[in-house]
């Protein structure tokens, strides 16, 4: 299932790399709903251009986008080939059964488009922000404590889980699961009964840890009072050239959502 | 049964997340209530990590396999806990596989989460409900229940959403005609999602019941 490729960021020197990690959340996460608001074909350019101009500026390699994007590609790729040739009146082309519609091509550019853009955002925030500073960034922005710690405490042990469900299914087909013959388009009754039980001793071994773990907690504090954190010795001042270069980075992307949405108001 | 990204309008993926900030606010009101809300912690956590790799596993149906959601489920074993566990799940699912998005992470987590919720209530009424009935039938009938209406009003709130959102130039009738194929095609998941279900809960009553206390 792909746990083992979860760590998003490749650390790079560049501008949005430095973007403070709650502005460029708060920016990037409004660029996106932008995005989302776009009904017109002739802004999808637009859109394409933007999202292509701030991954240049993260200066990631294409090869991330290129490994991130296979999967839901192929979600993509049922869009780009069932909508043409089944949606609209006006008949672009025909090839025996097969039918091209106008109005299915642009919805499939529209969706494409939008999909394409707001997923490369989504990659530039992972990509160039570290995943615990990225909780730390929504936690500071209100993310209530107990959904934090259960990301965070979830996260933690959610590889150790995968790694335990691919040990247990080794050891099941080592013992001869999926070798017996199983008749097209039926659900075999003992499969089923094997799987669940395989999910069971998941949550049961899961449980278990978890007792052994809040034990652990227990002891280092947690569920007592929290302290405030002290407040940093030093803030760096509003026009330092680090505070600037991010409320410029934040003005820019907003302008251009602001515009996408001005632009497709009035284009509508 | 992940809406991507690029799909919905602003409009419904705002509402999506307005949806899942009062589902998660009234789960975790009630989760507060509790002697100790901080003990449970670990344990949802642990169980929500379980959650998301157990939703690797597929059902065989030579020549393809059933993918399972185990939204019910999730519901059943984890109460209120069950919602932020969801909301959880899919933000692991869009970070780690692209699976979903983070514009329609709130309608996918509303889609996943009230059905979730209501396969609680459906499991917890059991004792009402299901008092006629003898054990361990009551709790495989309503764990089947709990599945099967888990899986299928989640598979309803997602055809209705596709359906009504794309395409504009798709036709009335057309479009009732694909909502009623795609619902009725959903009825054996929703059967596969429930026995599952069903098994699993009567295997955890056996082997550590105080799993199912939610």
């Amino acid at each position: 299932m792909g746990v083992a490729s979860a760590n998003t960021y490749i650390h790079r020197e560049s501008v949005i790399h430095d973007w403070s990690p709650r502005l460029k959340l708060v920016s990037l996460g409004l660029l996106m709903f932008a995005f989302a608001t776009v009904q017109q074909l002739a802004l999808v350019p637009w859109m394409l251009g933007l999202a292509a101009l701030l991954y240049g500026l993260s200066r990631l390699p294409m090869s991330f986008l290129r490994q991130r994007l296979s999967y839901p590609g192929l979600f993509i790729l049922a869009v780009v080939v069932l909508l043409p040739l089944t949606v609209g009146e006006t008949v672009l082309g025909q090839w025996g059964w097969l039918t091209l519609r106008e109005e299915g091509l642009r919805a499939t550019g529209l969706i494409v488009g939008r999909f394409l853009s707001i997923l490369t955002l989504g990659f530039i925030l992972l990509g160039t922000t570290p995943f615990l500073t990225l909780l730390g960034a929504m936690g500071s922005l209100g993310l209530p404590t107990l959904l934090a710690d259960m990301t965070l405490l979830s996260y933690r042990y959610l590889f150790e889980i995968a790694a335990m469900l691919a040990t247990m299914q080794q050891a099941m087909r080592l013992r001869g699961f999926g070798h017996s013959h199983q008749r097209w388009l039926r659900v075999n009754r003992h499969t089923m009964q094997q799987l669940a039980m395989l999910t069971g001793n998941l949550l049961i071994r899961s449980y278990e840890q978890s007792e052994r773990v809040y034990k652990a907690m227990r002891l280092r504090g947690y569920g007592q009072s929290r302290q405030v954190a002290p407040a940093p010795a030093t803030t760096s001042p509003w026009f330092s050239p680090l505070a600037l270069h991010n409320w410029v980075l934040t003005g820019a992307v907003l302008v251009a959502a602001v515009g996408l949405v001005f632009a497709e108001m009035r284009l509508a | 049964m992940h809406i991507p990204d690029g799909i919905l309008p602003a409009q419904v993926c705002a509402a999506g997340y307005a949806i899942t900030g009062v589902a998660t606010w009234y789960s975790l009101r009630q989760i507060n209530r509790r002697p100790d809300p901080a003990a449970e912690v670990p344990k949802a956590s642990l169980l929500t990590a379980a959650f998301f790799v157990a939703s690797s596993i597929y059902i065989p149906v030579p020549p393809a396999s059933v993918h399972l959601i185990l939204n019910g489920l999730l519901g059943v074993v984890l109460g209120y806990f069950a919602f932020p566990a969801i909301l959880i799940g899919l933000f692991f699912q869009a970070l780690v596989i692209g699976h979903g998005g983070l514009t329609t992470l709130g309608v996918n987590a509303t889609m996943m989460g009230v059905p979730a919720l209501l396969a609680y209530h459906i499991f917890q009424s059991r004792s009402v409900l299901g008092k006629m009935l003898p054990e361990p039938t009551r709790t495989g009938l309503f764990a089947f229940l709990g599945g099967a209406l888990g899986l299928g009003i989640a598979a309803l709130i997602f055809l209705a959403l596709i359906i009504l959102n794309i395409p504009a130039e798709l036709n009335a009738t057309a479009e009732q005609a694909a909502v009623l194929t795609l619902s009725v095609g959903h009825i054996p998941l929703a059967l596969v999602e429930g026995t599952f279900t069903a098994m699993l809960v009567l295997f955890l009553r056996r082997v550590k019941p105080e799993l199912l206390e939610g």
